[in-house]
């Protein structure tokens, strides 16, 4: 067999596997783009259901209350800038998405970084996947999500989800193995159960790890998300997208602009909870 | 090995013979050890294990302090942690209050370590998210107490460290050596029997260090509790613990008292530790004196009734006050209303130097 008839059998191989999923699976794949598109719309519901300056002014006060008063107006003018450039309800939907595509993915990656944690022969298993699934360039993910979940948000959170995952694992993993010794010789001194071990004693020390994981993990999906406006997301990725197709050079900068507000009020709120869950004080 | 004189009274803790050999094949190291009697290289040679205690034996009374002395890598810390088994005994065994602890499940043991055994670590160890109070109260919040008994029991522990105006601070916020203080609240807090102590003060300065050695022990004294303290520091075991252990390669080469050790190092390794130490508080009259007959002999002038009298129990600071004060020939020492023996300014001064009495004759 020479190597072209090699590489054209494996990819009749994938395709066929593919297929023989839809054809075989569409009902838990039509539940998961259900459950998906649910988690989805409540989450844009609850962003963009009310009036633009309602959720503009109760994400203000929550930047006041978590980082300082400063940073509150600088977040509400930031937003009230999306809503007047007529972008305020793809932003919204891109939040939405953010968050629930996040969500999600730490639903999944915090058992898996705490079990890895404690599994030193789990984390070496785990390790050359994430390995894998960070190098490979995130657009592979859009294809077969499309083929499975069909165009549309459900599609853009299960390729999100995918990206988003493994800065959350390598992090909780990260610091459930590193307890300071001498703590977990405390624990054992005291008579504690394994339980007490990891709730008084490895997950305090591990919460900024995990914290820190969680903002990368928001961040990734981000990322992913403004790229999975090719496949019909919906909000600002998908305005990019199509303002590339149209060459609207303002409309794609209006975007950028947004886009980069948005990753700013994100970023700045959740590490600042990070912090203060950090600290602990 | 000498066997220093035991306190009377129950035996808390009995160490058996308990050896720690470290490595894969451990159990045939030690199998090897007992059938052939292998030495520590051997062991490492042939089997690639490292040997960290051998055949530790000692007993610990109700209300004695016992120190383990021991430079580092001598095996202390191992054979510390062995007794409340965060490092389990390759062999020997190991009975709390009669029990054998080798033999305890995993609740039993559990128990142990909550109510029976506390520990202080070097490192003390304390959350930092968590107040001094919290912190103290953290052994008997594992233990399930309901909150408003442990912070009662912890504070009452805070004050006899005196921290009660601390309880509300973080353990940043403290210095060393109120740090320790709060570890030692934290393992007096479970009102333990025994107190398993892993050189506590090492990381102090001199004069803190000092002033809770002395706090150490009159607390431990004044609540009688037991301890089992580690130190690389002799003064610090002279100045705490009612017997001494030294130890070195794993092995525990001497027990007994400060007096005991100075005047009868089992070897040229105790010997050379013990001579840099004062003796004039350590070494007492019972120990340098000589029998009234000797006395007798060599100063026939003068009779036993005309001499000062003093106890078996004063120290040599005390004999050589006694003695320049009379400016007499001898002190007679008195026990159970009888002459028990004579001290001279000769064996005032081999007491000074740390030897006995008894080798006078021979210089």
């Amino acid at each position: 067999m020479d190597p072209a008839t090699i590489a054209s059998n494996f990819d009749r191989i994938v395709d066929d596997a593919l297929f023989w999923v839809t054809d075989h699976a569409a009902f838990l794949f039509d539940g998961l783009r259900l459950g998906f598109e649910g988690f989805y719309g409540a989450a844009f519901w609850a962003l963009g259901g009310s009036p633009w300056y309602v959720t503009m002014i109760l994400l203000g006060l929550a930047g006041w209350r978590l980082i300082g008063a400063g940073a509150g107006l600088a977040i509400a003018a930031g937003l009230a800038v999306c809503a007047f450039m007529g972008l305020w309800s793809e932003t919204m939907s891109t939040f939405a998405l953010v968050l629930s595509a996040t969500f999600l993915a730490l639903l999944v990656a915090l058992p898996i970084g705490i079990l890895a944690g404690f599994n030193p022969l789990l984390n070496r298993a785990v390790e050359p996947v994430l390995d894998l699934i960070q190098t490979m360039p995130p657009y592979i993910y859009l294809l077969p999500a499309i083929a499975l979940l069909g165009f549309g948000p459900a599609t853009a959170l299960a390729a999100t989800l995918i990206v988003a995952m493994p800065p959350a694992i390598r992090l909780t993993a990260l610091g459930i193995s590193r307890t300071p010794a001498e703590f977990l010789e405390l624990g054992k001194s005291l008579g504690m159960r394994r339980g007490q071990m990891f709730l008084k004693i490895r997950l305090p020390f591990a919460v900024p790890s995990i914290m820190a994981g969680i903002n990368q993990t928001l961040m990734m999906a981000f990322g992913m998300v403004v790229i999975a406006g090719i496949v019909g997301s919906g909000g600002l990725g998908q305005t990019i997208y199509d303002a590339i197709r149209t060459l609207d050079i303002a409309k794609s900068i209006d975007a950028a602009i947004a886009i980069v507000i948005l990753t700013m009020v994100i970023d700045r709120l959740t590490q600042s909870m990070a912090q203060r869950k950090g600290s602990g004080a | 090995m000498t066997t220093g004189s035991m306190n009377a009274g129950e035996i808390l803790l009995d160490c058996q013979s308990a050896w720690k050999i470290f490595g894969t094949r451990a159990p045939a190291a030690m199998d090897a050890v007992q059938r052939r009697n292998l030495g520590k290289r051997e062991v490492l040679q042939e089997f690639d294990c490292v040997v960290g205690v051998s055949d530790a034996s000692f007993q610990v009374g109700r209300g004695e302090i016992f120190c383990i002395m021991g430079l580092s890598g001598s095996g202390k810390s191992t054979l510390i942690r062995m007794l409340n088994r965060l490092i389990e005994p390759t062999s020997g065994q190991i009975k709390v209050k009669g029990r054998d602890i080798g033999a305890m499940s995993e609740p039993d043991l559990r128990e142990l370590r909550a109510k029976h055994m506390a520990m202080v670590f070097q490192s003390v160890a304390l959350l930092p998210n968590r107040t001094v109070l919290e912190n103290a109260a953290f052994g008997l919040e594992v233990r399930g107490l309901p909150k408003a008994e442990r912070n009662q029991t912890a504070k009452a522990a805070l004050a006899k460290v005196g921290l009660a105006d601390w309880m509300e601070r973080y353990p940043g916020e403290l210095s060393g050596g109120m740090q320790q203080r709060v570890g030692l609240a934290r393992a007096l807090t479970s009102d333990p029997e025994i107190i398993l102590m892993d050189e506590p003060f090492s990381a102090l300065d001199p004069l803190i260090r000092r002033q809770l050695q002395d706090e150490f022990r009159q607390l431990t004294k004044e609540l009688g509790k037991s301890a089992i303290f580690i130190t690389h520091d002799l003064d610090e075991a002279i100045r705490i613990g009612d017997r001494i252990a030294i130890m070195k390669d794993g092995v525990i080469i001497q027990t007994g008292t400060a007096e005991e050790l100075i005047l009868n190092p089992a070897d040229d390794y105790v010997a050379e530790f013990v001579a840099g130490i004062s003796k004039l508080h350590l070494i007492k009259a019972h120990s340098v004196m000589i029998p009234p007959a000797e006395f007798q002999r060599e100063h026939p002038g003068v009779g036993l009734e005309s001499l000062p009298l003093t106890s078996p129990d004063t120290d040599i600071d005390g004999l050589i006050e006694l003695m320049v004060g009379h400016r007499s020939a001898g002190l007679a020492v008195v026990e159970a209303g009888q002459i028990a023996g004579v001290v001279t300014p000769t064996s005032l001064l081999l007491g000074v130097k740390g030897s006995q009495a008894s080798e006078t004759g021979g210089h």
